[in-house]
């Protein structure tokens, strides 16, 4: 397994003057078969981040190892389940499409839970998790050394989200997968990662074991964790 | 293929394979017959020999017009398939080649697109010169523009889609890209409007031969045929008919086909409305503000309500909670009177404020008393009006206030849900206000009049975690100043958890459980409250071990199970579980529970 790093990363959108600086010059480096939690308001650029890891954007200035091109050892996995895959063709075929006939659809349908018989239906007839499911497939299907997950359970009902973290988990610690996991929830980041990033207008405020959430150092850490909801 | 069976479908669909089928063997039936001579029987009128009567060499008029469906029908097709081809070239070439050169074709569509059609067939006739080839090729490149904008913005939006994003990650071609995931994508709307093209290309056609400038002799068409005629009209009105009508058919066939594909494309399942399931009644503790019993919605043969009691007291706050699908926003739309055709609300009472609000029109009462903020705010607030002055309207219409109070109490509610620098805020437009600040903006509208009730319907899923605290201190601010209730709906237990005094748990359309908030750790009596509660993962989570999950999936509202809606999913079903559907009983303490097992916890605890 290798690792991801990003070096002095900056994005931009828009001309220099009146564009928009979504990732300002971010050091990140997501040690291989770990996993990093990415915390951060919408706006905060991590996204943007996750969306450059993986060639869907261009970077302004910076590196990113391994280099960000389609068909790379770094796969992603969308937020929304319901336009993550393709309605017009079955699950097994989007699945086919990334692995490139090199192997069994099927093996990658078990290994995500779901039926090998299921690899003819449509994804309409799936659930949102069951969706996410075969998108996490799918990335696995590109045989990747590293796995971007941006927001993956947070269109899913509080009741599907915990299956889909327990088998994301699994999954990364059978494979020993490096990963960076993206949310703006606290709490699941807590459960899922070894290391937490604080992500605030572009920039890395906090970086560090995931324990770092017992007793963050910056304001900004802080406030976030004031603001999870506790029943 | 469900929208052939409609009667518009079936007669677009028999017309259509009609005038096709006259296409392909009216020539080898009538071509003799149209080009025979008689120069005995010049201009005459209908008779039986010649239906429609004879032209100005005496030959057939009908058989004319029949012969002719091939060559107008052909020409209109060979035009639209020359503008469909070029127009879905141009339209799928952003796509293909990338940002910078899909940034010059569409300015190029866009520029094409602003030349009006028959403006620019005139314009091609002439360089093509006057004739058959000249006319399709002018018709073909004026449909085109039209034809590449819709493509190029239907390929767009499938394009911003992740599957899109997801096929580019794994390093599929943009060839690959455009003919296996935008195109399937974007087929039916393309086939409904080329066919409508070839409607109007027909007619386009049909202008230009009857112009001079299409199709010319010794050829006929329609067009043709119906210039010849017009010289005659007064002798002989039939025999300019024909040819009319002939392409008004056609042209009907294409655009009806087209119509009726369109229609079926967009039909939401409009199915009969059967009776709707009757849920059982639950008893109902008295007093308060708001009493709902037995409430039901319906769709159709489905019932995603079922038979919902609640009261809100005044000053309370309660939760409801569930999954998606679980109803819940379903009974806060029905109680505000906001379920659209065809959804059915049926229910016992609906009383709000001692006013029943099944019968009658409460427009009045709603607008002052009960307030509503909705998940997303974007939609609820009109994108082309001033915050202040939306807020302004309320006063306005409900209060009687004029325009000046108004805006000065938008302004002071502004300021109250603590929009920072409210007067500059509320000359502003929607879209100039951040997600958490919207939300607010709603809450400020909602507290124009002074509400006994705010119905929140999800209000802060869509926004962070720390905007979300601020939204939630904001409502219970207005409560506390306002003295308002609140029904407060997500699907977040811990959420609930901290604004609410009662919480109502939503399953398959039913209450399940009717617990004090206080007792949602730890005192839950429903096994489904239960496990909703530990699925959350909190910051106190024990990292080793697996989440708890509920597993299986909530039943489907069109095959409910006999027996309690939750048994197949619960750990303590048996089999009485599986038969008998357990009612929602109320106990002592007020709370409500719809469990076998609960109540046999509860019996056993009292004896």
């Amino acid at each position: 397994m290798r690792s991801l790093t990003f070096e002095e990363v900056t994005v931009r959108f828009g001309s220099r003057r009146h564009g928009t600086v979504a990732v300002d010059r971010v050091d990140l480096a997501v040690p291989a078969g770990q996993v990093v939690g990415l915390v951060g308001e919408s706006g905060s650029g991590k996204s943007t981040l996750a969306r450059a890891a993986v060639g869907l954007v261009p970077l302004t200035s910076g590196r990113i190892h391994p280099h960000p091109r389609g068909g790379g050892p770094v796969q992603m996995v969308f937020q929304d389940p319901y336009s993550a895959l393709d309605p017009r063709m079955t699950i097994g075929a989007s699945i086919a499409e990334v692995a490139r006939g090199r192997t069994d659809v099927a093996q990658f349908l078990e290994m995500v839970g779901l039926p090998a018989e299921r690899a003819g239906v449509r994804p309409g007839a799936l659930s949102g998790g069951q969706r996410q499911r075969v998108a996490l497939a799918r990335a696995l299907a590109g045989r990747p050394e590293v796995i971007v997950a941006d927001e993956i359970t947070s269109a899913l009902d509080v009741s599907i989200q915990g299956a889909v973290l327990n088998m994301v988990r699994d999954l990364q610690r059978r494979m020993g997968l490096t990963m960076l996991f993206i949310s703006h929830n606290l709490a699941v980041v807590r459960y899922v990662s070894d290391i937490v990033a604080v992500m605030r207008q572009g920039k890395i405020v906090e970086y560090g074991p995931v324990s770092l959430l017992d007793e963050p150092q910056h304001e900004y850490t802080r406030e976030l964790l004031d603001a999870v909801p506790r029943p | 293929m469900a929208y052939l069976k409609r009667p518009l479908g079936i007669s677009a669909a028999v017309l259509l394979v009609l005038v096709l089928g006259l296409a392909l063997v009216a020539p080898l039936l009538w071509q003799e017959r149209a080009d025979a001579v008689h120069p005995n029987e010049i201009l005459l009128g209908p008779s039986s020999a010649h239906p429609v009567g004879t032209d100005l060499l005496g030959r057939d008029i009908l058989a004319r017009v029949l012969v002719a469906t091939r060559l107008s029908v052909g020409l209109a097709l060979l035009a639209t398939a020359i503008g469909v081809g070029v127009g879905l070239l141009l339209g799928t070439a952003p796509t293909l080649l990338g940002r910078r050169v899909g940034r010059w074709i569409t300015a190029v569509i866009n520029i094409a697109v602003a030349f009006p059609t028959l403006l620019l067939a005139l314009f091609f006739a002439v360089i093509f010169g006057v004739g058959a080839k000249g006319a399709v090729l002018a018709i073909g490149f004026a449909t085109a523009p039209a034809f590449a904008r819709l493509t190029q913005t239907l390929a767009a939006t499938i394009s911003g889609r992740d599957f899109i994003a997801a096929a580019r990650v794994a390093g599929v071609g943009r060839m690959r890209i455009l003919l296996r995931h935008v195109l399937p994508n974007i087929a039916e709307p393309l086939v409904v409007s080329a066919t409508m093209a070839a409607g109007s290309a027909l007619l386009a056609f049909a202008s230009l031969s009857f112009l001079g400038l299409g199709v010319q002799a010794p050829g006929y068409d329609w067009g043709r045929l119906l210039g010849e005629g017009l010289a005659q009209i007064y002798i002989h009105p039939a025999g300019a008919l024909a040819a009319g009508v002939a392409v008004i058919v056609a042209a009907m066939a294409f655009n009806l086909t087209g119509e009726a594909v369109a229609r079926g494309l967009v039909m939401i399942n409009p199915d009969k409305p059967r009776s709707a399931l009757v849920g059982k009644a639950e008893p109902l503790p008295g007093g308060g503000l708001l009493h709902v019993e037995n409430l039901r919605v319906s769709y159709g043969d489905v019932t995603p309500v079922r038979g919902v009691s609640l009261t809100v007291g005044a000053g309370e706050a309660v939760g409801i909670v569930g999954e998606s699908g679980s109803g819940k926003s379903l009974t806060a739309l029905a109680i505000a009177q906001l379920i659209e055709s065809p959804g059915r609300v049926d229910a016992d009472r609906i009383e709000f404020l001692g006013e029943d609000l099944r019968h009658g029109d409460h427009r009045k009462l709603l607008g002052t008393s009960l307030a509503m903020v909705f998940q997303d705010p974007m939609t609820s607030l009109n994108p082309t009006h001033k915050v202040g002055r939306q807020l302004a309207e309320v006063a306005r219409e409900h209060q009687g206030a004029t325009r000046r109070a108004a805006w000065r109490r938008a302004v002071d509610r502004l300021a109250a849900v603590r929009i920072p620098d409210a007067e500059r805020r509320a000359r502003q437009l929607p879209h100039e206000f951040s997600g958490g600040m919207r939300q607010r903006a709603m809450i400020g509208m909602g507290v124009m009049a002074s509400p006994r009730l705010i119905i929140a319907d999800e209000p802060t899923t869509a926004l962070d975690v720390t905007v979300q605290r601020r939204v939630l201190e904001l409502l219970a601010d207005v409560r506390a100043a306002e003295g308002a209730a609140l029904l407060f709906i997500s699907h977040d237990v811990t959420v609930v958890g901290q604004v609410c005094d009662r919480v109502l748990v939503m399953y398959a359309g039913r209450v399940v459980e009717d617990l004090p908030t206080a007792s949602l750790a730890g005192g839950a009596l429903h096994p489904y409250t239960q496990a909703l509660v530990s699925a959350v993962p909190s910051m106190t989570t024990d990292r080793d071990r697996p989440l708890a999950v509920i597993p299986g999936r909530p039943p489907d509202p069109h095959a409910l199970p006999a027996g309690c809606a939750y048994a197949p999913r619960c750990p303590l079903a048996t089999e009485r579980c599986l038969d008998e559907d357990p009612t929602l009983t109320v106990h002592d303490d007020g709370r409500r529970v719809a469990c076998w097992h609960a109540e046999a916890h509860l019996e056993g605890a009292a004896s």
